[in-house]
């Protein structure tokens, strides 16, 4: 069904459960038809244009036990319900995850940022516009790909693992957690399961209805990150048409731990280029125990980018994100 | 109600076939399941009559040709793999089918290809024929087929029908989707390509229950032989006797 906007919410049914064993339950208890919600920034849009039509809504920003950013004995827990602007103002996060902190800062715009939480930026949906726009694309269970058509606008669609489908993850946050190593804390009535965050997101070729390996009965409660890169030098870039309330055209998020201008190790994610974050393990084994050095850039921007195809329109991302990874390797 | 078909509107609001209900697909196994256990139960309740089953021992002639088991074996692997894979994405289960299901659907292609060549020109085509006396051949226990009776030839072209429909149809979808041998276009209009998977879709429904019914039939003790036939190449003169008329096949004696 093509997308017709309503100035009004369709009827729903609202459960605000106030404890994890509740939201648990309602989760396994409505299955696909009930709709997990935190800051709604990826929700009223679906619900109001009736392309997404759930019977039921659960709100879990109730649940505190879901909130806030606590040490671990490796690390630090983040809640998946804490806010994008609580996460980049924490001081732990700010001093420790660096590049965390930085790519929540980026997300959207303030407003968004007070109300988006950071499960909902990791879940949110694919931004491509056919599919927002209610066409029976393939990810939508159709049978074919609008936005990789001969007439279809790709710009800022996928260079790489493009099944069918070309969208891209749209997360800010999820290549900083991916670089930083972080693990998905998955929550359902039946128990509790660890997801490495590379892991956790899932490409076309695999699932093409969904963007996680979220299964309908879980809730993604926390996110883990290891000490291992904590006050780690990084490097942080999002590339878009505006500063302000956009998507990234390309974004990068890498760790370094670096000793007398030798990268002893690094960790790379590229996002808006896949529709997974993009892990670039052959530039991590390029500049593995090398100089910083301006060929070294060079070298390991080119190796980024082995293997991309550029639509119709996004053959500029190619650059793009070659001289990403230049940068981030000058530092 | 579920319906067969599954629609949808294009980008200019115009309603196009989308493809199959794949709530179809529940609907076959189902309906194969019950049939084929009801005649296990009969033919269960009527073994005692046929106690007398020939033997494998004693001479043996060729049934099979190394070649032709080959074939055989390579095709039953492809499209297992074919309906594995395309069913697995219906069902829920994450795996990357799509690579692996157009190189079965490939190998497929070529073996359907250079089996209809063998057939035509270097082996005994119209022992496959279904002719119209054969039809009586159920219905008369004194009548024995040649090489191969009724059930065979009926499963052999209904296959045959069924297999050329999933294949074109599939060459028709894998070139909407990118390959080694081309970038994709993604051009096809989409009432015709809704054709096209509907198509696909009846078809694979179709050879799902074919192909559950080649398996049952193949593992059926009266009919086993067969199996190790295409197995072991050869059948027993006893077995052959039993179940064939020697006038109008008379295959060369096993090593």
């Amino acid at each position: 069904m093509v997308a017709t906007s309503h100035d009004v919410m369709p009827d729903i049914e609202l459960y605000q459960p106030a404890d994890e064993a509740t939201a648990l339950d309602l989760a396994s208890r409505l299955g696909n038809e009930g709709w997990l919600l935190g800051g709604g920034q990826d929700t009223y849009g679906w619900l109001k244009d009736r392309n997404k039509t759930p019977a039921a809504m659960i709100e879990l920003t109730q649940i505190d036990a879901w909130k806030g950013i606590k040490e671990i004995s490796d690390g630090i827990e983040i809640g998946a319900v804490t806010t994008l602007t609580e996460i980049a103002n924490n001081p732990l996060v700010q001093s420790r995850y660096g590049v965390l902190a930085k790519a929540a800062s980026v997300v959207a715009s303030p407003q968004i940022r007070n109300v988006g939480t950071l499960g909902g930026n990791l879940n949110q949906d694919a931004r491509c516009w056919y599919y927002r726009r209610g066409l029976d694309c393939y990810r939508a269970g159709g049978n074919i790909c609008y936005a990789d058509s001969p007439e279809g606008l790709n710009r800022e669609h996928a260079l790489f693992g493009a099944s069918r489908c070309v969208a891209v993850s749209p997360s800010d946050t999820a290549p900083a957690l991916v670089a930083l190593d972080a693990t998905m804390v998955v929550s359902s009535s039946s128990g509790e399961r660890l997801i490495p965050a590379q892991d956790f997101f899932v490409g076309p070729d695999r699932d093409i209805l969904n963007m996680t390996v979220l299964n309908d009965d879980e809730i993604l409660t926390a996110v883990r990150i290891p000490s291992t890169w904590a006050n780690a030098e990084f490097y942080w870039e999002k590339v878009a048409d505006r500063n302000v309330w956009d998507f990234a055209l390309v974004n990068i998020a890498a760790v370094f731990k670096v000793s007398g201008g030798t990268i002893e190790d690094s960790r790379f994610a590229c996002g808006a280029v896949e529709c997974t974050p993009r892990r670039l393990e052959t530039v991590e084994s390029e500049v593995r125990g090398q100089q910083r050095s301006e060929e070294l850039a060079v070298r390991a921007g080119e190796i980024a980018t082995d293997g991309a195809r550029a639509l119709n329109y996004n053959n500029f991302k190619i650059p793009l994100m070659q001289n990403l990874v230049k940068r981030a390797i000058r530092g | 109600m579920g319906e067969i078909v599954r629609y949808k509107r294009d980008v200019w609001g115009e309603e196009v076939i989308l493809g199959v209900s794949w709530d179809l697909l529940y609907v076959v196994f189902m309906a194969i399941v019950i049939l084929l256990i009801a005649h296990a139960i009969i033919m269960a309740a009527l073994a005692k009559k046929n106690l007398d089953r020939p033997t494998g021992d004693g001479r043996r002639v060729v049934r099979h040709e190394s070649i032709d088991r080959l074939f055989h074996w390579l095709m039953a692997a492809s499209i297992l793999v074919l309906i594995f894979t395309g069913v697995a994405p219906i069902l829920g289960l994450r795996v990357a089918w799509l690579d692996i299901h157009w190189i079965s659907g490939l190998l497929l292609t070529f073996l359907v290809v250079a089996h209809i060549i063998r057939a035509s020109f270097w082996q005994d085509f119209k022992s496959m024929l279904l002719m119209p006396k054969d039809f009586a051949e159920p219905f008369d226990s004194s009548r024995k087929p040649g090489k191969y009776y009724f059930e065979q030839k009926g499963m052999h072209w209904a296959v045959t029908v069924v297999a050329l429909a999933v294949i074109v149809t599939g060459v028709l979808m894998f070139m909407q989707i990118d390959s080694p041998f081309w970038d994709r276009t993604n051009s096809m209009a989409e009432d015709q390509l809704g054709l096209v998977f509907l198509l696909h879709g009846l078809s694979t429904l179709a050879l799902v229950a074919l192909a559950a019914t080649h398996i049952y039939f193949a593992l059926r003790p009266e009919k086993i032989f067969y199996t190790r036939s295409m197995i072991s190449g050869w059948m027993s003169e006893d077995e052959m006797a039993a179940n064939h008329d020697t006038a109008k096949w008379s295959p060369k004696e096993a090593e």
